[in-house]
């Protein structure tokens, strides 16, 4: 038997009220890929934490290397080569490439100077190993997630690493990305490095992990190789009770009656090239492809928070004139954004005047607010979501993700009566929610919403949509019909170049 | 007033104005043991007098404040219009009720004037109500370098005036701030100024006119300024350039005492309230044990860290 890196015996945390740990055991071999399932506040990230020092453990004992230890430090975990990539990537947005890859070991010259050569080879040579092709010199915030993510990963390799921690990696990138990422860790692991995975995909688990350990309430629900337990059971071990359907039954008879919406050849900035897509009421709409390919934009475009440079937009019929936020809501537009935190909620503020916000006028009787029907408006929508608040004044900042996605769908499913614009639905919440998410966007349509969503996970675009636009590069590439799609032709119209000459560019670039 | 009653009530756990009030208190209790004139109703007569200016100019501070802004122009718009008023009103005394809505308006036109900027030049509010107040300062200058003017004695007697005892300034106040309160909490536009403060591209998304919200603002915390300084100009009875100079920062420090944080979208006009009367008790006090206004200088200075300070730590844990 080979000595873990890692080892974790009855690891318990516990704060006033709560535990988050308890009696955890928990063990990465050298060269394997242990993947962490749990729903949101399962004890994934306390348990992250006690293992790269951020967190002392109140109760059991951890070794390392087949030594006992006890982190006094995240630094003193680094240095002993444990490195966790944390969901938020801790990077300096105004400093080079390089600059954030040797932040801990800037090298120096004769003179004990910074040397910035030597640093930009160093930094050049450790992106290199990863295979990806990001100048040195570019600023952070320059660069797409996915590239930042790289960054992030080769911060990791600069000293030597034993343990690399991923904390939901692949929530913020799609695609040939997550390939690049995936051949990347595949490569730490032939190297002997351990790796723990967290993800919310559990198509990825299978795809990339060799065992699962299952959180549950704080409590390990089940361990051991992937291929020993189905997905069912993995979800079933994680909720704690059998989900007998992630996806609620699509609409029988296909939509009929005219375009809710309607966008012919828009285009708008590099993004957004010539795009034609429609929506019917009642109808969900998926638009897929990879991060990049301008799904994005389209939406911002239709709701009217960037400009168009060409194309049209109809809405029932006529054209969308006035391209604001205000217009678009007057006109029973609702758009719940892929950023929830900086584009969507006010998190300061309590549930009540997040719902409300967008219709302020509707709850405003002889020039007054009137507090009594805003509470009741929220606390309806509070039921109608589940959202989990004792009140209407909690503030939303201290809501877990998966209740702020909620919360978002209680404030537009009022405002969005004719058409509501889903950006990446279930991004970071549970699965216990995302299945919440899925039967609320479902019935938003059998009440006669028409539902156009944009999302990277294959499985929810197949599982929840009537019919699906498959976006490239900022074009069309292709319309699947919902019932029939398949992950591989969807992949086959995402990756397929529509411009000749750039397609052969990107060919090559994969191959490369 | 029901609206601040309402707010007080939402907030009463509120730890900053729980400190606040524990502090009002230790205050006048030891100022009753360190001064025997302190704890009487003429000198509470005279501290409301004097917390009417600070009062009405950190509420218009507040109201930048929490749009996320701050207003370092409001100290030259004071001393601008008081020499505004004063120079009008010599120059004609009968005039008045045209003197100081005209005063009114300009200043509300200059605070305006900085929110627009902040939009359109895409420059930090900090940078363009700084450059405004310098402009406005060299402007009145070239025109008045030395206190002057008039003002009627209807004028100069209505800053004395008295209803049961209080001075009518003070409940003047009182009732501006208890209509700012009503207008925050109830209205559409003034619950706009805390989703604008909170987070301006939400603000953006949820169709609230935000380039609205930011210059109108503006434009109350020029208002606000412009009251002030018929307050000031009433009890000085001349129009002085250099008056209202150490009033841009003292106008920020209830504000933030109050528990209205510099980030925005968070706080009222309640805790300014209490925080004015801290302050301008604080600094009645110190006169009372004859601290030099240079101590009290240095102690302003202090306050506005601290308090500051403390937010940070709380919103940190």
């Amino acid at each position: 038997m080979v000595t873990p890196v890692i080892e974790l015996n009855r690891i318990e945390k516990e704060y006033p009220g709560v535990k988050p740990l308890d009696k955890v055991d928990f063990a990465v071999r050298p060269g394997e890929i242990h993947a962490l399932l749990g729903e949101n506040g399962a004890g994934k990230s306390t348990l992250i934490r006690v293992m790269g020092g951020a967190i002392k453990p109140n109760g059991g004992s951890m070794t390392y290397l087949g030594k006992p230890v006890s982190w006094q430090s995240p630094k003193q975990a680094r240095a002993a080569g444990i490195h966790v990539i944390h969901q938020e990537l801790a990077l300096f947005p105004e400093l080079s490439v390089a600059e954030n890859i040797l932040i801990d070991g800037q090298p120096r010259n004769g003179l004990g100077l910074i040397s910035s050569r030597a640093r930009h080879a160093r930094a050049a040579e450790i992106l290199s190993q990863l295979g990806v092709k990001i100048s040195t010199h570019a600023k952070i915030d320059e660069l797409p997630l996915a590239d930042q993510q790289m960054v992030e990963i080769a911060k990791a390799l600069v000293g030597e690493v034993r343990l690399l921690v991923l904390d939901e990696p692949t929530a913020v990138i799609s695609g040939h990305e997550v390939d690049l990422l995936f051949d990347n860790m595949r490569r730490l692991k032939r190297e002997g490095v351990g790796i723990v995975y967290v993800s919310h995909r559990l198509e990825e688990i299978f795809e990339i992990a060799d065992r699962v350990t299952i959180l549950k309430d704080g409590q390990v629900a089940g361990t051991g190789p992937v291929g020993d337990l189905t997905r069912d059971e993995m979800i079933t071990k994680m909720v704690g009770r059998r989900l007998e359907q992630i996806y609620p039954p699509r609409r029988k008879a296909p939509a009929s009656g005219p375009d809710i919406l309607k966008v012919s050849n828009l285009r708008a900035g590099h993004r957004v090239r010539d795009v034609s897509i429609s929506v019917r009421p009642g109808e969900v709409v998926g638009i897929a492809g990879m991060v990049g390919s301008g799904r994005t934009e389209v939406a911002e475009v239709i709701f009217g928070t960037r400009d168009l440079d060409g194309g049209t937009i109809e809405f029932e019929g006529k054209r969308l004139d006035r391209r604001m936020p205000r217009e678009a809501i007057r006109n029973g537009l609702g758009f719940l954004t892929e950023n929830r935190k900086d584009e969507g909620l006010f998190l300061g503020l309590p549930i009540s005047a997040n719902v409300m916000a967008p219709d302020l006028a509707g709850i405003t009787r002889r020039g007054l607010i009137d507090r009594r029907g805003e509470r009741d408006i929220a606390l309806e929508q509070i039921r109608n979501f589940a959202v989990a608040a004792p009140s209407p004044e909690v503030k939303v900042g201290n809501l877990s993700g998966g209740n702020q996605q909620k919360v978002l769908f209680g404030r537009w499913s009022r405002i969005a009566r004719k058409l509501l614009i889903l950006d990446e639905p279930t991004r970071g919440v549970d699965i216990g929610a995302k299945v919440e998410i899925y039967r609320i966007v479902r019935s938003l349509a059998e009440q006669g919403v028409g539902i156009l969503m944009i999302s990277s996970e294959l499985p929810e675009i197949i599982g929840l949509s009537d019919r699906i636009f498959v976006m490239s590069q900022g074009h069309v590439a292709g319309e699947i019909d919902g019932a029939s799609a398949t992950e591989e032709a969807i992949m086959d119209l995402a990756v397929r170049s529509v411009d000749r000459r750039e397609g052969k560019a990107a060919r090559l670039e994969q191959v490369a | 007033m029901s609206a601040v009653v309402a707010e007080f009530r939402r907030n009463r756990l509120s730890l900053s104005y729980v400190i606040v009030v524990a502090l009002l208190i230790l205050l006048v209790v030891a100022g009753g043991f360190l001064s025997d004139r302190f704890l009487t109703w003429r000198n509470f007569g005279n501290l409301f007098q004097q917390l009417v200016v600070l009062g009405m100019v950190s509420l218009g501070q507040t109201f930048v404040v929490l749009l996320g802004g701050i207003d370092l122009a409001v100290g030259s718009l004071v001393s601008a219009s008081t020499v505004f008023i004063a120079h009008f009103l010599e120059w004609r005394p009968d005039l008045l009720w045209l003197a100081l809505p005209l005063a009114l308006i300009a200043a509300t036109a200059i605070g305006a004037l900085n929110g627009l900027l902040t939009i359109v030049l895409r420059v930090h509010p900090l940078i363009v109500t700084l450059g405004m107040s310098s402009i406005i300062f060299g402007g009145t200058l070239m025109y008045n370098k030395e206190p002057g003017g008039s003002v009627p004695r209807g004028l100069a007697d209505f800053s004395y005036a008295k209803l049961w005892g209080i001075p009518v300034t003070a409940i003047v106040l009182v009732a501006v701030f208890a209509l700012a309160g009503l207008w925050l909490q109830r209205s559409r536009s003034g619950r706009s100024i805390y989703f604008v403060g909170g987070d301006r591209e939400a603000a953006r998304l949820n169709g609230l006119p935000v380039n609205r919200i930011v210059v109108m603002a503006y434009a109350l915390s020029g208002l606000c300024a412009g009251l002030a300084a018929i307050f000031l100009t009433a009890r000085t009875g001349v129009g002085d350039p250099r008056i209202g100079a150490a009033l841009t920062l003292q106008s920020i420090t209830p504000v933030v005492v109050g528990g209205t944080i510099l980030a925005g979208g968070r706080g009222g006009v309640l805790g300014t309230l209490l925080g004015v009367l801290l302050v301008t008790m604080l600094n009645n006090l110190l006169n009372f044990l004859n601290v030099s206004s240079y101590y009290q200088w240095v102690i302003q200075g202090l306050i506005i860290i601290i308090a500051v300070s403390i937010h940070t730590t709380r919103r940190r844990q």
